[in-house]
């Protein structure tokens, strides 16, 4: 599920606000796939496999770099913010970050015998958070041999999403608990929390001047929490018969892409494009369906497939 | 006759039906026995998923007149490894109608109980439908208490049609289903104008 989140989030606001450009890329597809991850640098696709498996693949070449077998399912998949390096869970509990170009060494590890449901780098690259599902999330230094720095407990269960203030002083993680944690990055201390959540958030994320995290879950709203006293200051009215499963704070703040799910698991996903300001939202995405996007210099690209072929788009 | 784990083993020895190479004494020896036949594995783990919420009613009445589905009792005792019941524990239990529906808005089929000194429990619900991104019918359970680490797990019912009347060879159907051990027999109850499926579940927690 999280998965899909940030890359269809960025590409469900591109179709609707931007005029597409030409493709930069048609590839053949190696499998059939419901969902990809572009890299941030444009380079590289990691294509999920129906019923498993994973193929990587150069941009805009189509050329496989890699492939992981079914048996070997990487149950949850993110680029660095750089776009240099990939990181994939596995549900035997390793975790393996790889280059995305250049032969620089891969690094896998094995931080927990249960599934690994949530990864996600700090802002330099250096660092990793990973989320074994139902145990405590852990920090990882990867610039070496991986090292563990900090493991971080919830009341019980796992972490569901993670972010990492701009500075990289503060990061936030959202836990099955309901409870929202702060942590100094320094020392890993807990500094701050807000337990006025009831069910799960899913999505967290900062504002990009580090002022504000927004979160996002099964309430079905955007909850704006003070970054410095963890209150909720402002939350967007509830989409009902949804919950949301990820966010993304558009660089013209205040405006936040949100990807919703179906609560029966009947729907398909949808997207709402939110205006904090005025707590206004519009449907987002133009019919197409989009099966990943993402920020690639200053255009979005966004993907959706033909047949056996996946078209990757420009816009503006 | 009815004899303690003691007599018995006297009576054995007595009778060249036990050798004894031990110095332990016959009361400890049968003291060992009984805790050894008292222990139990942990409630295998199984994940907590992602509708899980706070604040449940504190009942134990999740099925209201008028529910459409199979009336469904959910039963059993709190346990340690040791055997012994664990008492004050906190049970939250949560699951779907018999439409596959979660509550999110409000709390239907969603209870907070308190099994008490004794440790048991037990719940009217009615059988969980099929959510449908999951495969099999299933009621999750998140237990707590001192000393223990939190048990997250879920019940699966061996009536479910995804088995196929064989839930041994099936249960890996769904892969979320990390042990045979959760998948519960039904037992139908009652008379054929109001039937009732019921379901042992006793929950083992591991000490911390």
């Amino acid at each position: 599920m999280r998965t899909l989140t940030r890359a269809a989030l960025v590409m469900l606001a591109a179709t609707s606000l931007i005029a597409a450009d030409k493709p930069v890329a048609t590839l053949q597809l190696p499998c059939e796939s419901q969902y990809q991850d572009l890299s941030p640098t444009g380079n590289q696709l990691a294509v999920h496999c129906k019923g498993g498996g994973l193929r990587l693949l150069e941009v805009p070449s189509g050329t496989e770099q890699r492939a992981f077998p079914p048996e070997q399912h990487a149950s949850s998949t993110v680029y660095s913010h750089d776009g240099n390096w990939m990181a994939f869970g596995f549900d035997d509990g390793s975790v393996e970050v790889i280059p995305t170009r250049g032969n620089g060494a891969s690094k896998r590890w094995k931080p927990s015998s249960r599934r690994i449901d949530a990864l996600n780098f700090f802002p330099d690259s250096k660092s990793i958070v990973v989320g074994p599902v139902d145990s405590p999330a852990q920090v990882w230094t990867i610039a070496d041999a991986p090292t563990l720095r900090a493991t971080l407990p919830f009341t019980f269960g796992g972490m569901t999403d993670s972010a990492v203030s701009p500075d990289g002083k503060i990061m936030v993680l959202a836990g099955d608990d309901t409870v929202l944690r702060w942590y100094d990055t320094s020392t890993w201390k807990p500094i701050n929390d807000n337990r006025d959540f009831l069910l799960e958030t899913f999505a967290v994320s900062f504002t990009p001047d580090g002022k504000q995290v927004l979160a996002g879950g099964a309430d079905s709203r955007i909850s704006v929490l003070d970054a410095a006293t963890a209150k909720i200051v402002r939350q967007t009215p509830p989409e009902p018969g949804a919950y949301i499963v990820g966010l993304e704070v558009l660089s013209d703040l205040p405006r936040v892409a949100t990807l919703y799910f179906d609560d029966a698991g009947e729907k398909s996903p949808h997207g709402l494009l939110w205006d904090l300001a005025d707590s206004k939202s519009a449907p987002m995405g133009n019919g197409q369906v989009p099966t990943c996007g993402n920020q690639v210099g200053n255009k979005l690209w966004v993907c959706h497939t033909e047949g056996q072929k996946i078209i990757i788009t420009a816009y503006d | 006759m009815n004899l303690s784990r003691r007599e018995l083993l006297e009576r054995c020895a007595a009778f060249g039906a036990l050798t004894l190479v031990t110095q332990l004494p016959l009361s400890a020896l049968a003291a060992e026995w009984d805790d050894a036949e008292k222990k139990r594995q942990p409630t295998p783990f199984c994940e907590l998923g992602p509708f899980y919420k706070r604040e449940a009613p504190n009942t134990s009445t999740l099925r209201k007149p008028g529910d459409s589905g199979m009336p469904l009792t959910v039963s059993g005792v709190i346990y340690d490894t040791r055997g012994e019941i664990v008492p004050h524990a906190k049970l939250e239990i949560w699951q779907t109608d018999n439409d596959g529906h979660y509550d999110i808005e409000g709390y239907r089929y969603r209870a907070l109980l308190n099994p008490g000194a004794k440790g048991s429990y037990s719940i009217d619900s009615v059988m969980p439908g099929h959510y449908p991104t999951r495969v099999c019918q299933h009621v999750h359970y998140l237990v707590t208490a001192p000393g223990h680490k939190p048990l997250i797990t879920q019940l699966y019912f061996a009536t479910d049609p995804v088995f196929d009347g064989d839930p041994d060879k099936n249960y890996k159907r769904d892969p979320l289903i990390s042990s045979r051990e959760l998948v519960r027999p039904v037992v139908i109850k009652g008379d054929p104008k109001q039937i009732i499926a019921t379901v042992n579940f006793d929950l083992v927690m591991e000490t911390l």
